[in-house]
C-alpha cells in the first residue's frame, strides 16, 4: 500500500511538471520593469544601500522593479542577467564586482535586446555609469601627495600601495591612480620606496599581509599608504599601529567608506567619496528614465566617455566631518527632488 | 538479481539492487526524491507554472552544467571512502589554466587537453599521497585545495582574472535542444551513466565494497588501492572539464571562479544520500537530485526576488532535514 | 603513542628553525622583533581557534566547520558590548558566553538528533554566516576603547593578545591528558564503544566538548575584534584553512583519540611564519598558499606512512 503511493507521487511528480511546463507561456507586462543585480552585500554596506536606492526611485516612477544579489560570483551574475531575461525586464542595472562574466552577460542581454546599465567596471556592450576610477585614484594620490609634499618635503621612507587584485582592472586604476597622482606631486619619489601588499580590499582579511610587509621594511618611519580603498589602507594602519609603527603613518583611502562617523582612524588622513549608494539617480536620470519613456540613449560604454559620469569627491578627514554616514546620506537623497545627486548634496569639496 | 562477476565472497549489503524506479522510492534515494518533489510543489504553488517552464528550467540547468558534472565525478572518491576536498579549487585551476591557453591562441581542443592532463597529475599527487602514503584523505587534499589555489592565483597574475572569450566556445555551450542548454542535458546523461557504472559494473560495485569496508573488499580480492586511485583521479578529471566549461561559459577565469564550490556540491551531495565521511553510500542520481533541489530553492527565491541570503539559511535546513530523514530510514547514527 | 607525538613535535621545530634559518641568512633583518611581532600576532587568534578545533577533533568530532560563523557572531556580541561602553571584563564574559551558547547549539543538533558533527557544523555556518548578514554588514570596536587598546597593547615584547593563547595551549594541553574529564574526551574518541562500556557519558562528553570548543572561540572572537579593525561576516572565511592545517600538522588525528596539545604552538608557530618569510625572499603573497598547501600533503603524508608502518 505504502509503495503504491509512493509511485502515484513519482508519476504526479514527473508528469504534472511536463504538463505545467508545456502549458506555461509568458504573459507580457504593462508596466515598465527594471531589474537590479547588486553586488551582494558580503563586504560593504553601499552594495545593499544601492539597491534600496534604486528600488526607491523606481517606485517613485512607478516602475516594477525586482533585485537579485550576485552574491560576489561572477557565475550566478551570469544567471541572475538570464532570470531577468526570462522575467522581462525593459532594462537592468547591474554591479558586478567580478567582471569576469560581464562579456557572457553582455551577449545574453543584447541577444535579448535588453539595455544594460554597468556601474564602475566598464563592459563595450554596457551602458557605462560610475566613477572614473582611474581619474578617482590620481585626484585622491594628488591629495596625499599634497600632503607629504607639506609634512616630509617629498621623502617619505616608503608609499605602500594596498592592492586587491580580485577586483582586477579596478584596483589598477584606483591603487595605481593614486601612485601616479602621488608622483604627479612628488615626482622624485625612487623606485624602491614604492611596495605593494595584498589587502584584499578587506581590512580584517588584509591585516597579516601587511604586518608581514612593514616587518619586512623594519626601518620604515615615514609612510604613505595608498588603496584600492579606505579597507586596505586601513588594514596597513592598524598592522602599523599593532607593530608600533603608527607615529608617522598617512593613509588616504578611496571610497570614503571609513572616513565617516564616530570612529575614523586618525591615521586615515582622506579618502575620496564616490557616493555609491546614489548610482542610481544618474543611472535612472540619464538611461533608464528615457528607455522608459521610449528615447533610448546612444550606448555609451567607456569609463572615459561615460553615459553618466559620478564625479569623484576626495575630501579629507577635517572636510569629511561635514558628511553624513550612509544611512543618512540614502535618507536625504531619496528626500531631494528627482535627479539630484548625492555629489551635489554632500561633497564639501566641489 | 545475482551477477556472476561479482566476487563471491564480497560483502553483500554493497550490491545495490538493480530496479532504479522501485529504489527512487523506497531505496537510497528516496529522501532526496521526496525532498525534490516538495521544492517543485512548493515552486509550483508559489511561483506558479512557469516555474517549469523550459526557459527558467534552462536557466538553472546552465548554472548546474558544471555543478553535476563535478559531483558526479567527485561522487566516486565519496563512495570509495576517500572524500576530495580539492575539487572547487581544481575547478579554478582547470579554468585559468584552460583561459591562458585560449589566450595563447591555442586550439580548444589541445587546450582542454592538456588542462584535463594537468588536472590529473594534481589528482594523481591526491593519490599518491593518499593511497601511496597513508594519508588522510580530507587532510591530504585540504593541502591540494590551499596549493591549488595559490597556483591559480599566479597563472591569474595580477589582474586576478583572464578574459578569454570565445565565440565559438560560448555558442557551443549555449546551444538548446527542445528549449534546454544541450550541455545541461548532457551532464544529466553523464549522471546518468555515472549511476549505471556505480549499479551495474564491477567497478562500480568495487568501488562501494571498498568504501563500505576496506578490509573486507581486501579480502574478497578487490585492487583497494587501485580502485581508490582511480576514484581520485576521476574526481581530478571531473572538476577538469567543470573547469573547462566554466571557462566557456562565462568567457573568463576569474579568483572567484570555483572558490567554495567544493560546500555547496557537498553539501547539495550530502542532501543528495553521499556522506563525506563514510564510503559506500550514495549514487549519482540520489547526487544530482540533490543538486536539483537546493538550485530549485535558490531559483524560486530569484524569481520571488526574496533576499538571496535566505538561500544559505534554507540550504543549511535542508542539510540538516536530509541527514535526518536519511537517519531515521536507517542510516548511520553519530553519537 | 608518546614518543611518537614527541617526534611529531621534533620535526615541526626543526622544519621551523630551518625556515627561520634559510630567511635569515637570505635576509639578516628577517632575525629581528618586528618579525616576531607580526608573527607572534597571527598566531594568536589562530592558536585559540585551534585549540577548540583540537578538542573537537581528538574526541571523536573530526571537524567544527562552523567557527568562522561562530567567531563573526561572538565578535559582533564583543563590538556591541563594548559600544554600550560596558567594562573590559563583561566584553570578554559576553563574546566566550556567545561562543559557547554556539557550540552548545551545535550540540544540542548533533547529540540530539544524532547526527554528524562534519554536516551539523557545515550546515550551521551556512545558516549562522546568512544570519549575522541580516544582522549587520560592517562592525568596529570604538577606538580607543579598552578592547581597542589590549589589541595594540604589548607585554614583555609581545602582543598583549599572545599570552593569553599561549597560557590556554599550555592549560589545556596540560589538562587533557591528566584529568578525568581529558582522558574521556580522548577515549570517547579513541573508541566510543570502549569508552560507553567503561561508563562514560558519550553525550555529556560531547556537549562538554562543544561548548568548551565554542568558548575557545569566543575568546578568538575577542582577539579577533580587538585588532581587525572593521569586519563584515565573512571577514573570519580565511582562517578556517589555517586553523585545520594547525591541528592537523600538530599530529591531533581527526579521527579522534590522539593528539598533544603544546604542538599546536609549533604547527600554528610555523604555518604563521610562513608568509611573513615569503615576503622576504621577495615571492608574492599569492605564493604562500602554494607552500601551505604542498607543506600540509607532505606532513599528512608523512604521518600516514609512519602510522602504516607502525603498525603490524
Amino acid at each position: 500500500m505504502l509503495r503504491i503511493s509512493k509511485r502515484v507521487i513519482a508519476t504526479m511528480a514527473l508528469t504534472v511538471p511536463l504538463a505545467f511546463g508545456v502549458a506555461w507561456s509568458a504573459n507580457a507586462a504593462e508596466k515598465f520593469k527594471l531589474g537590479m543585480a547588486v553586488g551582494g552585500n558580503t563586504c560593504c554596506d553601499w552594495m545593499k544601500a544601492q539597491g534600496d536606492v534604486a528600488r526607491a526611485l523606481a517606485e517613485k516612477n512607478g516602475w516594477d522593479y525586482i533585485e537579485l544579489s550576485n552574491n560576489n560570483d561572477p557565475a550566478i551574475a551570469l544567471k541572475n542577467a538570464r532570470i531577468f531575461a526570462q522575467e522581462g525586464v525593459n532594462a537592468m542595472i547591474q554591479f558586478n564586482g567580478q567582471p569576469a562574466s560581464n562579456p557572457a552577460i553582455s551577449q545574453a542581454m543584447n541577444a535579448a535586446k535588453i539595455p544594460v546599465v554597468t556601474y564602475d567596471i566598464a563592459d563595450p556592450g554596457m551602458y557605462f555609469v560610475g566613477i572614473d576610477n582611474l581619474a578617482a585614484g590620481v585626484a585622491g594620490g594628488e591629495q596625499l601627495g599634497k600632503v607629504i609634499k607639506e609634512k616630509w618635503a617629498c621623502n617619505p621612507d616608503l608609499v605602500v600601495s594596498a592592492e586587491g587584485a580580485a577586483a582586477g582592472i579596478v584596483n589598477e586604476w584606483r591603487t595605481g591612480g593614486m601612485r601616479t597622482g602621488l608622483k604627479k606631486i612628488c615626482p622624485d619619489i625612487p623606485a624602491e620606496k614604492w611596495v605593494s601588499f595584498e589587502s584584499q580590499g578587506d581590512a580584517a582579511v588584509g591585516l597579516p599581509a601587511a604586518r608581514d610587509l612593514l616587518a619586512a621594511h623594519p626601518d620604515a618611519k615615514k609612510m604613505a599608504v595608498v588603496g584600492l580603498n579606505d579597507g586596505g589602507v586601513l588594514s596597513l594602519i592598524n598592522a602599523a599601529e599593532q607593530l608600533g609603527r603608527a607615529d608617522e603613518v598617512i593613509g588616504w583611502g578611496q571610497d570614503g567608506a571609513f572616513i565617516t562617523g564616530d570612529n575614523v582612524n586618525p591615521h586615515l588622513a582622506g579618502s575620496v567619496f564616490y557616493f555609491l549608494e546614489g548610482y542610481a539617480v544618474y543611472a535612472i536620470r540619464d538611461v533608464i528614465a528615457p528607455i522608459a519613456a521610449g528615447n533610448i540613449p546612444p550606448l555609451k560604454a567607456a569609463a572615459d566617455n561615460p553615459a553618466s559620469r559620478v564625479e569623484p569627491c576626495p575630501v579629507s578627514a577635517e572636510q569629511a566631518k561635514a558628511v553624513p554616514a550612509m544611512a543618512e546620506r540614502v535618507a536625504k537623497l531619496l528626500e531631494a527632488p528627482a535627479g539630484t545627486t548625492a555629489y551635489s548634496l554632500f561633497c564639501p569639496n566641489k | 538479481m545475482t551477477d556472476a562477476t561479482a566476487p563471491r565472497n564480497a560483502p553483500a549489503p554493497y550490491i545495490v539492487p538493480h530496479r532504479p524506479w522501485r529504489d527512487l522510492l523506497t531505496g537510497p534515494v528516496a529522501s532526496i526524491a521526496f525532498t525534490v518533489i516538495v521544492v517543485v510543489a512548493v515552486g509550483l504553488i508559489w511561483i506558479g507554472p512557469r516555474f517549469l517552464a523550459f526557459g527558467n528550467v534552462g536557466i538553472m540547468g546552465a548554472f548546474l552544467i558544471v555543478p553535476l558534472v563535478v559531483g558526479a565525478c567527485a561522487g566516486f572518491a565519496l563512495l570509495s571512502g576517500v572524500v576530495d576536498l580539492s575539487i572547487g579549487s581544481m575547478v579554478g585551476f582547470s579554468s585559468a589554466l584552460f583561459a591562458l591557453l585560449l589566450t595563447l591562441a591555442w586550439n580548444p581542443w589541445a587546450a582542454a587537453a592538456v588542462t584535463l592532463a594537468a588536472c590529473l597529475g594534481f589528482g594523481a599527487i591526491n593519490a599518491i599521497a593518499i593511497v601511496g602514503f597513508g594519508a588522510e584523505a580530507i587532510a591530504a587534499t585540504l593541502g591540494m585545495l590551499v596549493a591549488l589555489r595559490g597556483i591559480t592565483w599566479v597563472l591569474l597574475g595580477p589582474q586576478g582574472a583572464i578574459f578569454s572569450f570565445h565565440p565559438g566556445l560560448s555558442d557551443l555551450v549555449n546551444q538548446t535542444l527542445f528549449g534546454l542548454p544541450l550541455f545541461f542535458l548532457v551532464a544529466i546523461g553523464f549522471t546518468v551513466i555515472a549511476a549505471i557504472v556505480v549499479a551495474r559494473t564491477r567497478f562500480g560495485r568495487h568501488v562501494q565494497a571498498v568504501g563500505g569496508d576496506d578490509k573486507a573488499a581486501a579480502r574478497a580480492g578487490i585492487p583497494v588501492k587501485r580502485i581508490r586511485v582511480a576514484a581520485l583521479l576521476l574526481s581530478a578529471f571531473g572538476a577538469g572539464l567543470g573547469g573547462i566549461v566554466f571557462t566557456a561559459q562565462l568567457g573568463s577565469a576569474a579568483r572567484a571562479t570555483g572558490f567554495g564550490l567544493e560546500f555547496q556540491v557537498y553539501a547539495a551531495l550530502m542532501i543528495g544520500g553521499y556522506s563525506i565521511l563514510r564510503g559506500g553510500v550514495g549514487n549519482p542520481i540520489g547526487g544530482a537530485l540533490g543538486l536539483l533541489a537546493v538550485a530549485g530553492v535558490s531559483n524560486i527565491l530569484d524569481l520571488k526576488a526574496v533576499s538571496p541570503y535566505y538561500v544559505n539559511i534554507i540550504v543549511g535546513l535542508l542539510l540538516l532535514a536530509a541527514v535526518l530523514l536519511d537517519r531515521m530510514r536507517g542510516g548511520d547514527a553519530y553519537e | 603513542m608518546r614518543l611518537q607525538g614527541w617526534g611529531t613535535g621534533l620535526t615541526l621545530l626543526a622544519v621551523w628553525l630551518l625556515l627561520i634559518a634559510a630567511t635569515g641568512l637570505y635576509r639578516p633583518d628577517f632575525l629581528s622583533h618586528q618579525t616576531v611581532l607580526a608573527v607572534s600576532f597571527t598566531m594568536s587568534i589562530v592558536g585559540v581557534m585551534a585549540i577548540g578545533q583540537g578538542l573537537v577533533a581528538i574526541s571523536g568530532g573530526f571537524l567544527d566547520l562552523s567557527q568562522p560563523a561562530a567567531l563573526i557572531a561572538s565578535s559582533l556580541v564583543a563590538v556591541r558590548l563594548s559600544e554600550a561602553g560596558l567594562p573590559f571584563a563583561v566584553v570578554i564574559l559576553g563574546a566566550v558566553l556567545t561562543g559557547m551558547a554556539w557550540g552548545f547549539a551545535n550540540a544540542v543538533i548533533i547529540v540530539g538528533a544524532k547526527l554528524n558533527p562534519v554536516i551539523v557544523t557545515l550546515a550551521t555556518n551556512f545558516i549562522g554566516l546568512a544570519a549575522l548578514y541580516f544582522a549587520f554588514q560592517l562592525a568596529e570596536v570604538p577606538l580607543g576603547s579598552a578592547i581597542h587598546q589590549f589589541g595594540r597593547a604589548k607585554l614583555f615584547g609581545l602582543p598583549a593578545i599572545w599570552w593569553p593563547m599561549l597560557a590556554l595551549v599550555l592549560v589545556v594541553g596540560f589538562l587533557i591528558p591528566r584529568t578525568r574529564y581529558g582522558r574521556r574526551a580522548i577515549a570517547v574518541g579513541g573508541n566510543r564503544m570502549a569508552a560507553r562500556a567503561r561508563g562514560i557519558s558519550l553525550k555529556a562528553t560531547r556537549f562538554a566538548i562543544f561548548t568548551a570548543a565554542g568558548g575557545f572561540v569566543g575568546f578568538a572572537g575577542v582577539l579577533f575584534c580587538a585588532t581587525s579593525g572593521p569586519f563584515n561576516p565573512s571577514s573570519a572565511n580565511a582562517l578556517q584553512l589555517n586553523v585545520i592545517a594547525g591541528v592537523i600538522l600538530a599530529g591531533i588525528s581527526l579521527s579522534g583519540g590522539r593528539g598533544n596539545f603544546w604542538l599546536l604552538l609549533l604547527s600554528v608557530g610555523f604555518l604563521s611564519t610562513i608568509p611573513t618569510a615569503l615576503v622576504f625572499f621577495g615571492l608574492s603573497s599569492d605564493t604562500q598558499s602554494i607552500f601551505q598547501g604542498l607543506i600540509l600533503i607532505s606532513a599528512v603524508a608523512f604521518d600516514g606512512y609512519r602510522a602504516r608502518r607502525g603498525t603490524p
